[in-house]
Formats: C-alpha cells, structure tokens, sequence
C-alpha cells in the first residue's frame, strides 16, 4: 500500500492528497505523461467523490487508497453517497452532450487509465494504470 | 499548483488571457472570475495556453462556460499553444477544436476579419477552421 486516507468531505483537501500521491508517483520512476494521466484521473474520481457522491456535505468523507500491485498501479476512490448508474454515464463526446459544461469526469478517467471498475452500487471506483517504468 | 492569471486587451474589446500553471479544483474559480470580469466588454478572447501545464474538467468547463457565454454575445473565443499534456486533455475530450489556432499571429487575422464583419453587419463568419472546406 503506498497510501491510503480517508479525506474530509471538502474540495480543499483533494490537491493535498494529490500533492502527497505525487510524492510516491516520483518515486517510481515514472514517465511524465503517466504521472500527469494519474494526477488527472485521482483529481477527477476524488472531485465527482464529494461533488457528486457525498454532494458537498461536509460532514461526510471520501476513503481512498493507492497501491502498487506488480506493474499495477490501483487506485481506489470510494464515497459515503448512494452510488449511480454508471452503465448509463452519458457520452460527452457525443454531438448532443459537447455543449453541456459538466459530465466529462468519468468519461476522462476512463480514457486515461487502462481499466475502470465501479463497486458498492458506483459509490467506488477502481482506476487501473499499467506502469511503464521508463522516464521520458 | 498555483494559477496565476495574466490579461491583456490587444486591442478595444480582444482580450488575451493567459493562465500561469494549474487549471483544477483548487483554481478553477480564480480563472472563471477574472475572465467573467471582461465578458461585457469582450468581442473575442483568446487564451494563451503556452503556460498552462495542466487542466482538469473543472477547467474544460470554466472554458465551456466562458465559449458560451461569448457565443451568446456574438463574440469569439479561440486559444493557442496548448501544452502536449493539455493538447491530448483536449482531444480525448474532442471539444473545443473548432477554436484552435497556430499562433497569436493566426489569432490576429483571423479576428481582423471577423471584427471587420461584425461592422459590415456580417454576424457569423467562418470559424479558422472552416477555411478551405
């Protein structure tokens, strides 16, 4: 386990935890392009977290955890909110949904990790990056 | 992961912006507010994105926002010089092509020609990348 914390429910602490991830990141020898793609992927899952699962109410937190698994790296979002219907999360690539200002967390997350997982009714999300130890 | 947001008028109403470091949770509203304060005023905005080394949704959506806004105003939003980073944010997303040019240069001509349609009363000109299709 390289981290894992359970977060107060307020935007302010998602780029702190980011910072400390960061900290571990570097010491895997890590391309930058991958580290970016992480950095990306956890701002994303923590934010939808407490915007969307816990719905801003700070009284409730977000767990999360970073672990290496061989050439795996897992990250694992999970939040104290009901979940949703993530096999009907909207394209927003789709023409009808490119002008819509939100919705475009997940489908971002999906894109730059190599697998995605939802459990406990899409109240957590798995992020799958398979590592490339080689800095660019 | 701090911003710092820079903006200069090139000329009455065209507006360069040029966000310094982290588009994200944390930043997000700092960029939204100072662009928000020349909307009224603005026939086209230009974001300078050489210095910007990263953006996540809650970025791509102050720019929705802000494209929108300006479209609603019959103003133009375009940017420029996208970090590779930023670049590839923007494709996976496919959003926000259509408003890309090459260069502030590129920018310049570009506006000129629709400021100079808005006068003549030609409202919607071709976007940059109309051209030749």
């Amino acid at each position: 386990m390289l981290l894992e914390r359970r977060l107060p429910n307020r935007l302010e602490h998602v780029n702190a935890f980011i910072k400390e991830a960061l900290g571990q990141f570097g010491t895997l020898s890590l391309p930058q392009s991958d580290i970016f793609h992480l950095k990306l992927a956890l701002e994303e899952a923590l934010t939808n977290a407490m915007r969307h699962g816990n719905r801003l109410d700070p009284d409730l937190f977000v767990d999360v955890c970073v672990e290496l698994e061989g050439k795996k790296l897992v990250m694992k979002v999970k939040d104290e909110g009901g979940g949703f219907d993530f096999s009907k999360i909207p394209d927003p690539t789709h023409q009808d949904n490119k002008e819509k200002p939100n919705g475009r967390g997940v489908f971002l997350i999906k894109q730059l990790m190599n697998d995605v997982e939802f459990f406990d009714g899409g109240s957590g999300i798995k992020m799958i990056k398979f590592l490339d130890r080689t800095p660019d | 992961m701090s911003l710092q947001v820079k903006i200069e008028e090139r000329e009455p109403g065209v507006y360069v912006v040029a966000p310094a470091g982290e588009v994200n949770t944390d930043t997000y509203l700092e960029l939204e507010n100072k662009v928000n304060g020349i909307l009224p005023t603005a026939k086209a905005v230009i974001f300078e994105l050489k210095d910007m080394t990263y953006i996540s949704s809650m970025g791509l959506s102050v720019l929705f926002r802000v494209k929108q806004k300006l479209a609603g105003q019959e103003a133009k939003f375009l940017w420029v010089h996208p970090q590779p980073q930023v670049q590839k944010v923007f494709d996976v997303m496919k959003v926000l092509s259509d408003a890309m040019v090459a260069s502030l240069e590129e920018a310049d001509e570009y506006l000129d020609s629709f400021l100079d349609g808005v006068q003549k009363g030609k409202i919607e000109p071709r976007t940059p990348h109309d051209e030749g299709a």
